[in-house]
């Protein structure tokens, strides 16, 4: 009878490899996670420095004939800006952030593990949307303060001037300040630019898996953007300029296939000025952006499955 | 399969994939974007004109998505133009503004306050301008701070601000009471009016030819509601009418005129100081 010398180590290493999941989710969130320590460590975060100061200055300023005029402005100037940010801000990071992993060679250390491409990818946008989602969190938090301050301050002054009014005229005026002041509804406009940055994060991580520079991506991508978004609305103003010419006709119908529609995404317009929202139109609109998700980054996977870097 | 896949150049399967979706989701959009512009959550197109007097990075910023940015930021450039009283560019950069934003009251009732109001004042005092010019202009602004108002109601049938805005034009400058009825009364009606919308009313369709007896009735009704509408106005209003319409002794109101004198109080034997005060 022989003995068995080996050791633990010769036999783990002799036994059959631990079989490795095709897609894990735990890998996904550490590539998200990953990307949104990368993101804080570029001070993404200090545009809301700006955010805030806009917000400020508009608040002081002293144009509005009416508090109700002034809170309308506040709001749309603040909504207005957080939702330039949000897309901005998701076309920067996503072009950033595969021309830098190349540049730094991280790409090399994370695929030559047991890492699926396409949960890079993944993990790569969920750590952008991580960050925007933050980042509008935090612009709502500080908007609604705003709001509520300014609403609060005009109520108090229509307190004070309540003996000069007849009951009836006091009561109106404060509805109307309330009417135009914070409403929780806000939040689906904050939700809407999410929703929006998500596409256009999905656009751009399709652009950055062929592009060869960041630059490529960022200008390619805002001018995607651009004509998503003037599309619809300038449909008509070419066809009439055109005299409805046949070329023109195409032209925009192959932008319309090709092109998201982006035009869509801007329904936290209508919630800001006061327009009630029906909860099916969010969750179609969820539904859309997940659609979106879903079509364009199995497109990026084309691009990206068998790429040499 | 696989050698398909690897034989077709990629760029072709990423347009391919591309177009099949862009078609699959064309119906979709198509009937969510109705159903939002329905629910008026989407703006509408601005109008050609609105697009052509634009200036460039206005055009830019509306087409890429910021519209509201844009508007606000002519919001402000028209406040400048009131300090420097240009009511012409005014008007013109209001016009971009409520075609960028038509469903937002502010603007139309400012640019109906703007034009109807202030640059109605401006012609009243500007000294600058002969007579006959202030006047002519006068009127221009007058007329078309009511035609302003006007495409506003188009596109907020319900608005209480514009229609108060307008109302102050006809009350103030134009000096129509009947259409200054008018509007109230279509006021009182409306979710959200001031409670003095309906005594304004009356009191307009009071001073308007040939209303007399329809204002006498309403402001009757008012009358009637109780003590808290038992305000100086409406009883000197009343009173009015009843001078007008010559109403008889016992169906008039009991209340005093508001503007007469009140009967002396018996003279004490005493004199009596400044004050009140009676000396014995």
């Amino acid at each position: 009878m022989s003995e068995d010398t080996t050791t633990d180590s010769e036999r783990s290493l002799r036994a059959p490899a631990r079989e490795v999941p095709s897609f894990s989710p735990g890998r996904i969130w550490t590539i998200a996670i990953s990307t949104l320590t990368q993101l804080i460590r570029m001070k993404t975060f200090y545009f809301l420095l700006a955010f805030a100061l806009l917000l400020l200055a508009v608040g002081n300023f002293n144009f509005a004939s009416s508090p109700a005029q002034a809170l309308s402005t506040l709001k749309k100037v603040s909504f207005g800006a957080m939702d330039l940010f949000a897309w901005l801000f998701a076309i920067v990071a996503t072009a950033l952030l595969i021309p830098r992993d190349i540049e730094d060679r991280t790409l090399y250390t994370i695929l030559s593990k047991p890492v699926r491409r396409v949960e890079y990818l993944i993990g790569k946008l969920c750590g952008v949307l991580i960050v925007v989602a933050i980042s509008l969190v935090v612009m709502f938090v500080v908007c609604s303060a705003m709001i509520t301050w300014q609403e609060l301050g005009y109520i108090a002054e229509e307190y004070e001037a309540r003996e000069m009014r007849d009951p009836g005229e006091f009561r109106a005026r404060v509805e109307l300040i309330e009417k135009a002041g914070f409403r929780a509804e806000l939040a689906l406009a904050a939700y809407a630019s999410f929703l929006k940055a998500a596409v256009v994060a999905a656009v751009t991580i399709l652009l950055s898996t062929f592009a060869s520079s960041s630059l490529f991506t960022i200008i390619i991508s805002v001018l995607v953007f651009l004509i998503g978004h003037a599309h619809s609305m300038a449909t008509n103003f070419w066809l009439n300029e055109s005299d409805n010419s046949l070329v023109v006709q195409m032209l925009l119908k192959v932008l319309k296939i090709i092109i998201p529609n982006f035009q869509l995404f801007s329904f936290s317009d209508g919630i800001v000025q006061g327009e009630p929202i029906s909860s099916l139109i969010i969750w179609q609109m969820t539904g859309l952006t997940g659609a979106y998700l879903f079509v364009f980054l199995l497109i990026s996977l084309l691009a990206f499955v068998d790429k040499e870097f | 399969m696989k050698t398909l896949f690897q034989k077709v150049p990629r760029f072709v399967l990423i347009l391919v994939a591309l177009t099949a979706f862009g078609l699959a989701r064309g119906p979709f959009e198509d009937r969510l974007a109705g159903d939002l512009a329905d629910a008026n959550l989407l703006l509408p197109p601005p109008a050609q004109d609105a697009m052509q007097q634009m200036g460039q990075s206005a055009l830019m910023g509306t087409l890429g998505g910021l519209r509201t940015l844009v508007s606000s930021f002519l919001t402000l450039k028209a406040f400048d133009h009131f300090s420097y009283k240009q009511w012409e560019e005014l008007r013109q950069t209001y016009a971009i503004v409520c075609n960028l934003e038509p469903r937002d009251e502010n603007h139309w009732r400012d640019v109906v306050w703007h034009i109807g109001i202030n640059a109605t004042a401006d012609m009243q005092n500007n000294t600058s301008l002969p007579e006959f010019e202030r006047n002519r202009r006068f009127n221009q602004y007058a007329l078309q701070a009511v035609e302003l108002a006007e495409q506003g109601l188009e596109h907020l049938p319900d608005s209480v601000i514009i229609r108060m805005q307008l109302a102050e034009v006809y009350r103030e400058k134009l000096r129509d009471n009947g259409e200054t009825a008018r509007v109230y009364g279509e006021v009182m009606n409306l979710p959200g009016a001031p409670p003095f919308a309906r005594r304004f009313h009356g009191y307009f369709l009071a001073r308007t030819p040939g209303k007399e007896q329809e204002a006498y009735g309403y402001l009757m009704g008012l009358y009637r509601e109780g003590e808290h509408q038992h305000l100086p106005t409406l009883i000197k209003e009343i009173k009015n009418l009843e001078e007008k319409l010559a109403v008889p002794g016992p169906q008039r109101i009991p209340d005093r005129d508001p503007d007469r004198p009140a009967s002396r109080p018996p003279r004490s034997s005493g004199s009596t100081l400044p004050g009140g005060i009676v000396v014995p």
